[in-house]
């Protein structure tokens, strides 16, 4: 007997990946963050042959497929260095160090968009430089990155789902799950489809509201 | 395990193999984007609200869900309907559509920054509608717009690796398949991963090169 019908149980494994999907791809944005951050700062701090190596793994990691990636690090690195990769901690890895390649980018541009005077005129005050990073450069340099990293936010959650592809139980591996069991792929695909696309606009939503918060203060108030 | 590139030597005529299969399905699938993007761009940017409506809606959609979803939705979802095509043209079909939503994005943009006083200068000429588009729209357009292109092809070439989950053997799909043949996976997909890098990179390179010299007389600081 075959099981080609759905049951309720479905919407619950539905949710179930939306929830893997969902907490790998927060996982790995912070991690991401701090890890392009910390690259950013050893850039601008222009610290010799760290700084090149950064620029460098950043550009490769730019540049060629998530999907190599994930198999580089969950058929490659247990192959070579012999140790054992579950597919999530393959995911993790891959994914961070993906985001963080782009965040990066995006740190760079923005630690570059505070203007070199206010640099120096910190400087003239005295500040230390992690003063200066902490209370003259990251403030404004978060409000300029915000509406790019949005953007790449809303683009890292469907490179989640990739990670499907190593056998990690998100939402594109549930909907092929239900898409073998039922043989209706219209209506797998299309219920996966918008349970992605509500959290795209779920991510995008946030982050509009997030960049309105952080340029409060350069907002038109009225007269 | 020692890190040995030499195994990889017999392969690589299979790989190459592969590479021209990648090569084949990106350049259909720039085609096609091209082709899809001009014209959604357009509807885009048109006077008529359903038009627009209709092609904000599409970009909206296919931006927000997953390749990879996308991908299963036509590959599972056609023959279903009594579609049935291989894997090659539905993967072309799918990249071009997913395409072409970035694409018309760009073109977009590239119209949308045209100096309005152009576009008035052509109208008081008596050009025809369709004249002013092909003969002064695209042109300025396209012109700018080479350098956000390119970077849109260059993603496409790296999404084109999600084609190997649909059995089609480009170049990651060979790449799979040396892999589970020499039980090499680091090397297989450490080579792979250079190769798409340097590809993509010399991709990215050449477009910087065409987008300065179609915009040579450009004033500077605008190229």
């Amino acid at each position: 007997m075959r099981y080609g019908d759905f049951t309720p149980f479905d919407i619950v494994l539905l949710l179930q990946g939306l929830g893997v999907s969902l907490a790998l791809f927060v996982s790995t944005t912070l991690i991401g963050l701090v890890i392009g951050t910390a690259w950013a700062v050893i850039r601008f701090y222009r610290v010799p042959v760290l700084a090149q190596i950064v620029a460098f793994i950043a550009e490769l990691l730019k540049n060629s497929p998530v999907l190599v990636q994930l198999f580089l690090v969950f058929f490659g690195l247990p192959a070579f260095l012999k140790i054992n990769v579950t597919p999530t901690e393959a995911a993790v890895i891959t994914l961070s160090g993906n985001s963080a390649a782009f965040i990066y980018v995006i740190a760079v541009s923005a630690i570059e968009s505070v203007g070199r005077d206010q640099i120096e005129a910190a400087r003239v005050f005295g500040l230390t430089r992690w003063q200066i990073l902490r209370r003259v450069i990251a403030p404004q340099a978060a409000a300029f990155a915000i509406g790019p990293l949005t953007g790449l936010l809303v683009n890292q959650l469907q490179v989640t789902s990739l990670i499907s592809v190593i056998g990690v139980m998100d939402l594109t591996k549930v909907g092929n799950i239900l898409n073998l069991r039922t043989l209706k792929p219209f209506i797998v695909w299309t219920a996966v489809g918008a349970l992605y696309y509500l959290t795209a606009k779920l991510v995008a939503y946030a982050g509009g509201r997030f960049e309105k918060r952080l340029r409060a203060h350069t907002a038109w108030r009225g007269l | 395990m020692k890190f040995d590139l030499s195994i990889l030597a017999k392969h690589i005529p299979f790989l190459l193999e592969g590479a021209w299969l990648t090569l084949q399905a990106c350049t259909l699938a720039v085609i096609g984007s091209l082709v899809l993007g001009l014209a959604v761009g357009a509807m885009r940017t048109s006077a008529s609200p359903l038009l627009n409506r209709l092609a904000a809606v599409y970009v909206d959609i296919f931006r927000n869900i997953p390749f990879i979803v996308q991908l299963f939705f036509f590959y599972f979802g056609l023959p279903e309907i009594g579609i049935y095509i291989d894997a090659f043209t539905t993967g072309v079909v799918a990249l071009s559509i997913a395409g072409g939503a970035f694409t018309s994005d760009v073109i977009r943009s590239g119209i949308l920054a045209i100096d309005p006083g152009v576009i008035e200068a052509a109208q008081v000429s008596g050009l025809k509608k369709s004249t002013i588009f092909r003969r002064i729209i695209l042109p300025i357009a396209l012109r700018a717009s080479i350098r956000p292109l390119g970077s849109v092809f260059v993603n496409l070439i790296l999404t084109s690796s999600i084609l190997s989950t649909i059995t089609l053997n480009e170049l990651t799909g060979s790449a799979k398949i040396v892999a589970s043949n020499t039980f090499r996976p680091f090397e297989v997909y450490f080579v792979l991963l250079v190769a798409y890098a340097a590809l993509t990179y010399t991709v990215s390179i050449l477009i910087g090169m065409l987008h300065r010299h179609l915009n040579r007389h450009q004033a500077e600081g605008a190229v």
